[in-house]
């Protein structure tokens, strides 16, 4: 038996940083990238007498992310103690939360290969982070930066119902674009805004039963947790062909080497001593703000992709592609609700040459002088005729810079597309004419070579002719040769 | 009478008529503790130059004529577990013995606020577990009624201090009894108030959900002060402390109604500590109180839920001091499981170890329903008990302490006749209430006996009225002579 | 009641020696009797007290501490970080 006859089945514990203002428990800055040990007070080194007084949008944004997995809401809940030794966590605790996780029983629609998968989210909590140890091989020692110490977090923890290195992957692309999408965390898996610790196990095919699993820490990209499990199963299935028993363990996935190592087996499970957080009391969010939390949603890129797919006829791959990126989705939104031109198109325009230019300038399109009017006018003009897709493409480098009319930049660039029979038909006989090899291709059979004969045609143009009327004056003319 | 005999509402006369100058009170201090400490040792540091300094800005104050503080020129000692900046807060711990917060109190804050005179730091069981006093990394505290004899823990130092007349007024904290005991013990007045009502911001941990800062003095009023300037919610950096009603002590007990529940009178507490309450309470009915029984059957069983609670929360408070950020640091040429190891075994004491070991049981995998759950249990139904028994009375009279003070040693070796000296005393802070010890007489052996009433939440000014008729009945509290 | 010192020790981070933990043992079996006496008692339920609630904090941000006040108790300091000995993760 080999990998085929086994299920790979997952679940996925991601943390993600929160975009707060300020720490959790205290009031210092929460930011990425300040020098060492520089946005910290006593609370954040967990001094003697110091205490936490929790922060109320960390509270707000972990109830948005509920809302957002589809959770019931604890209104009334409280922080825990989770109790080990560790130089990056300074109390020797980590304010947790235990038994009442903020959110709970959820699921998120993701889509695997243009079907709709639903998995199921345990819990979404609220905690801490820990400091950050600096690791450097011409000192004998492990240096402590605190700055990460309080860093607000949620952990939302999946159902194990993945089943492949895929859907894991599409699962935790889902849940990044959520965060990106509600404000909430900047998501970056390469900062470690995001992380996520890995659960595997397999399973003979048409089994009931869980296997044994295993987790893996240091997953820090999308590209790792689809290459750790899939090592991660082989592993496990090599294991048991082999006669073995797979052990609850703690493994470490080094990407680099493209394996992963044991870190910790179940004998050295630690024990947390969770106890609720004595320094903080039991709080309680009002059914009228959850509620407006609740409102406050925006529309969710899975909804917006099968909303695009059904509405607009767009395949999963643009739909997806362009629901994935919340300020270009919005602009499109924008631009279809005018009902001016059609919605593919706009789709092809923002997906295409506009996220190009973004993402070449590493800019969104706020960032941008375009406007949902000058978009939709230059697609009109397209759709009528007056310009070619190549004009476009001019007029869009400038509507992107400066807020003018496209057909105003169509004139005074001189733009048009030429549709004077007369004139077009004196260019293509003058094509014809320089190409005479090339026209008796065409009479030999390969008619393929049209499209270059067009091509000259629209040059001499520069490109203001009209493509679809010049094949046909060039066909016409060749076969009245 | 010598300054050092009177009182801070006294002293604040004399200031205010200009009688005495702040420094001219501040060196009356300083000349005080240097006489009696070689007797009492109260103190782990005396801060001279400060004090002198802040005197000298005090009286600066007064004669450009601004508004002066509450406590303006009035010598306070601090216990060494709450944070003075730029001063050392030993906890009374080898652990911390070089450990200069660079942040006070919020307490500390409004004492400089009230333009008080902050004397020095006072000696206290290591991490303010304990009920002696002894348990202190430094040094043994005396009770200035027999010095052969404890003052009682762990606010041991703050207790004696005030009773030996070194300082009128000064800061402990109680965690189960650590103000209330000492102060019964040492013949003077002593108030734990209601969870929360005092900002516990720079106060050492030792049971979170416990602790509780509250002050000493030697009259009611002077308590009553102290407690005024430092109570009140501290938003920004407590999130368990509320704003907290309060009025000076009235004078009239008319009407009261006292509660006196049998179970405080059971075995283990002397009969001369009950006779001497129960005169107490006599005393009450004398002055026009009511007096009422009310029963609080789950009494017996406070102790353990108090021992399971409070370790549990110190051994995971406890667990920040590895040797890493500041305080005592171990071995550094090994793994840091050895620094983890070495640094705490090391530095802390005994009594430390076996409450965070306790701790650390009740908590594990597999023991924390049986014991920490079931304690938790057990604390709302002490609670719901106490606010049962609060329909039919304002207050309830109990002793303090089950003995009068021990001598030296006694109980060092018998953890659990020690833990027993907090039978009285743990319920409130189990239940979160407010407390006040007074002196209601002295043994046969002239040891001072202490009057516990406990309240419901925030009725400290319902408690320290009752004390204070009690105080004026009694013609004032005596002062042991040193 | 059976209670195991040296893995209580190691989860509390403490170090004792074979006659160190023996009286340990000793009084931690007259220390845990006392602990055990409670009655019984419901103890499902979750440990919250609605009752008794706390506010939070609102998101605004209050100037850090300077680095060398902050780390003014620190043992072992280099380059602004505070030195443990060599981790291995």
């Amino acid at each position: 038996m080999g990998m085929n006859d086994y299920e790979v089945i997952v679940g996925l514990e991601v943390h993600a940083e929160l975009c707060t203002e300020t720490k959790i428990f205290c009031g210092c800055k929460n930011a990425f990238g300040a020098e060492v040990n520089t946005l910290c007070c006593p609370v954040c080194m967990g001094m003697p007498g110091t205490l936490p007084v929790l922060n109320k949008q960390v509270v707000d944004y972990a109830i948005k992310m509920g809302h957002a997995l589809n959770c019931r809401i604890n209104r009334v809940s409280k922080n825990d103690r989770k109790n080990y030794f560790y130089p990056d966590l300074p109390k020797a605790y980590q304010i947790s939360q235990f038994d009442i996780p903020l959110c709970e029983d959820g699921y998120i629609d993701i889509l695997v290969n243009g079907q709709k998968k639903r998995v199921g989210i345990t819990r979404i909590h609220i905690e801490e982070d820990a400091g950050k140890l600096i690791h450097d091989d011409s000192f004998d020692g492990s240096l402590v930066d605190f700055n990460r110490c309080g860093v607000p977090l949620i952990e939302m923890v999946s159902e194990p119902d993945l089943r492949s290195a895929e859907e894991a992957k599409a699962y935790l692309e889902a849940i990044t674009s959520i965060l990106l999408y509600l404000g909430i965390s900047d998501a970056k898996m390469q900062e470690g805004s995001v992380r996520a610790d890995v659960n595997v196990s397999v399973r003979k095919k048409g089994s009931t039963e869980f296997g044994t699993r295993t987790e893996m820490k240091n997953v820090n990209s999308f590209g790792a947790v689809y290459r750790a499990i899939q090592y991660e199963a082989a592993r496990q299935v090599e294991v048991l062909e082999n006669g073995g028993v797979i052990e609850q363990e703690t493994r470490r996935w080094d990407d680099a080497k493209g394996c992963n190592f044991l870190l910790r087996s179940k004998e050295d499970a630690q024990d947390y001593r969770y106890f609720p957080e004595p320094d903080l009391l039991t709080f309680e969010v009002s059914e009228a703000h959850v509620q407006e939390l609740k409102d406050s949603i925006p529309e969710l890129p899975v909804a917006k992709t099968i909303r695009y797919m059904q509405d607009f006829g767009l395949n999963q791959d643009d739909a997806s592609l362009l629901a994935s990126n919340k300020a270009r989705s919005e602009f499109f939104d924008s631009c279809v609700a005018m009902h001016k031109c059609d919605a593919k198109l706009v789709s092809n325009w923002v997906i295409g040459d506009i996220a190009r230019i973004l993402n070449e300038r590493r800019i969104e399109i706020g960032d941008t002088a375009l406007t949902k009017e000058n978009l939709t006018d230059m697609i009109c003009l397209i759709e009528k005729g007056t310009i070619s897709n190549t004009a476009a493409k001019t007029v869009l480098e400038t509507i992107i810079e400066e807020d003018v009319s496209p057909a105003k930049v169509v004139e005074e660039k001189g733009l048009a597309q030429v549709n004077d029979a007369d004139a077009l038909q004196k260019i293509v006989n003058d094509v014809l004419a320089a190409n005479q090899k090339a026209v008796a291709d065409y009479k030999g059979g390969k008619t393929n070579v049209a499209g270059f004969l067009v091509g000259q045609c629209m040059k001499a143009t520069k490109g203001k002719g009209n493509p679809a009327t010049l094949r046909e004056m060039v066909v016409a003319a060749i076969e009245a040769l | 009478m010598e300054l050092y005999r009177k009182s801070a509402s006294e002293l604040s006369a004399l200031l205010n008529k200009k009688e005495i100058s702040a420094l001219e009170l501040a060196d009356a201090t300083l000349a005080r503790i240097e006489a009696v400490e070689p007797a009492v040792d109260a103190f782990l540091s005396v801060n001279a130059d400060a004090m002198r300094e802040k005197a000298r800005a005090v009286d600066e104050k007064r004669a450009r004529g601004e508004a002066l503080g509450a406590l303006a020129g009035i010598p306070v000692a601090v216990k060494d577990n709450i944070c003075t900046r730029g001063v050392a807060t030993t906890c009374a711990s080898k652990m911390l013995e070089n450990f200069v917060p660079p942040y006070n109190a919020t307490v500390v804050d409004k004492l400089e606020a009230a333009d008080a005179l902050i004397a020095g730091k006072v000696n206290m069981d290591e991490f303010a577990m304990g009920g002696s006093c002894e348990n202190s990394a430094f040094k043994a505290t005396k009770n200035p009624w027999d010095t052969s004899r404890v003052p009682g823990g762990s606010s041991g130092g703050s207790a004696a201090a005030v009773a030996a007349c070194e300082v009128p007024l000064s800061l402990g904290s109680d965690t189960g009894g650590s103000i209330r005991c000492p102060a019964g013990l040492c013949g003077i007045v002593g108030l734990k108030p209601t969870y929360g009502s005092v900002s516990r911001f720079g106060l050492v941990a030792f049971a979170s959900s416990l602790d509780q800062i509250g002050p000493f003095g030697r009259t009611v009023d002077d308590t009553a002060l102290l407690f005024d300037v430092i109570r009140g919610k501290d938003s920004a950096h407590d999130a368990t402390s509320k704003d907290c009603p309060f009025t000076m002590p009235g004078s009239d007990v008319r009407g009261m109604r006292i509660g006196v529940a049998k179970e405080y009178f059971g075995e283990g507490v002397s009969e001369e500590i009950k006779t001497a309450v129960l005169r107490a309470v006599d005393e009450f009915k004398a002055m026009g109180a009511e007096v009422v029984e009310v029963s609080l059957p789950s009494t017996g069983y406070a102790l353990s839920a108090y021992y399971i609670i409070s370790s549990a929360e110190a051994s995971s408070n406890l667990a920040r001091y590895d040797g890493v950020k500041y305080g005592y640091s171990g071995r550094r040429d090994g793994s840091l499981t050895d620094l983890y190891l070495s640094t705490r075994s090391e530095g802390f004491g005994r009594e430390v170890k076996r409450r965070i070991m306790l701790g650390t049981y009740v908590l594990s995998s597999g023991y924390y329903d049986a014991y920490y759950k079931r304690a938790k249990m057990l604390q709302k139904q002490i609670a719901a008990e106490f606010a049962a028994a609060f329909e039919h009375c304002d207050l309830i009279a109990t002793p303090t302490t089950p003995t009068t003070a021990f001598r030296l040693g006694e109980k060092l070796s018998d953890p659990l006749a020690m833990y027993a000296s907090d039978i009285c005393t743990v319920t409130a802070n189990i239940a979160g209430l407010p407390g006040v010890s007074v002196p209601c007489g002295v043994d046969s052996e002239g040891l001072p006996i202490g009057l516990q009433l406990l309240g419901p939440h925030f009725s400290e000014s319902k408690l320290l009225t009752a004390a204070k008729c009690f105080e004026t009945a009694k013609g004032g509290f005596a002062v042991k002579e040193l | 009641m059976k209670f195991d010192v040296q893995h209580i020790a190691k989860l509390a981070m403490l170090k004792f020696t074979d006659e160190e933990a023996a009286e340990f043992e000793k009084e931690f079996e007259s220390i845990v009797g006392m602990v055990e006496n409670l009655p019984e008692i419901d103890s499902k339920g979750a440990l919250l007290d609605p009752s008794n609630q706390m506010e939070l904090r609102e998101d605004v941000v209050v100037p850090s501490m300077p680095r060398n006040e902050l780390l003014s108790n620190v043992p072992h300091l280099v380059a602004g970080c505070v030195v443990v000995p060599k981790t291995v993760e």
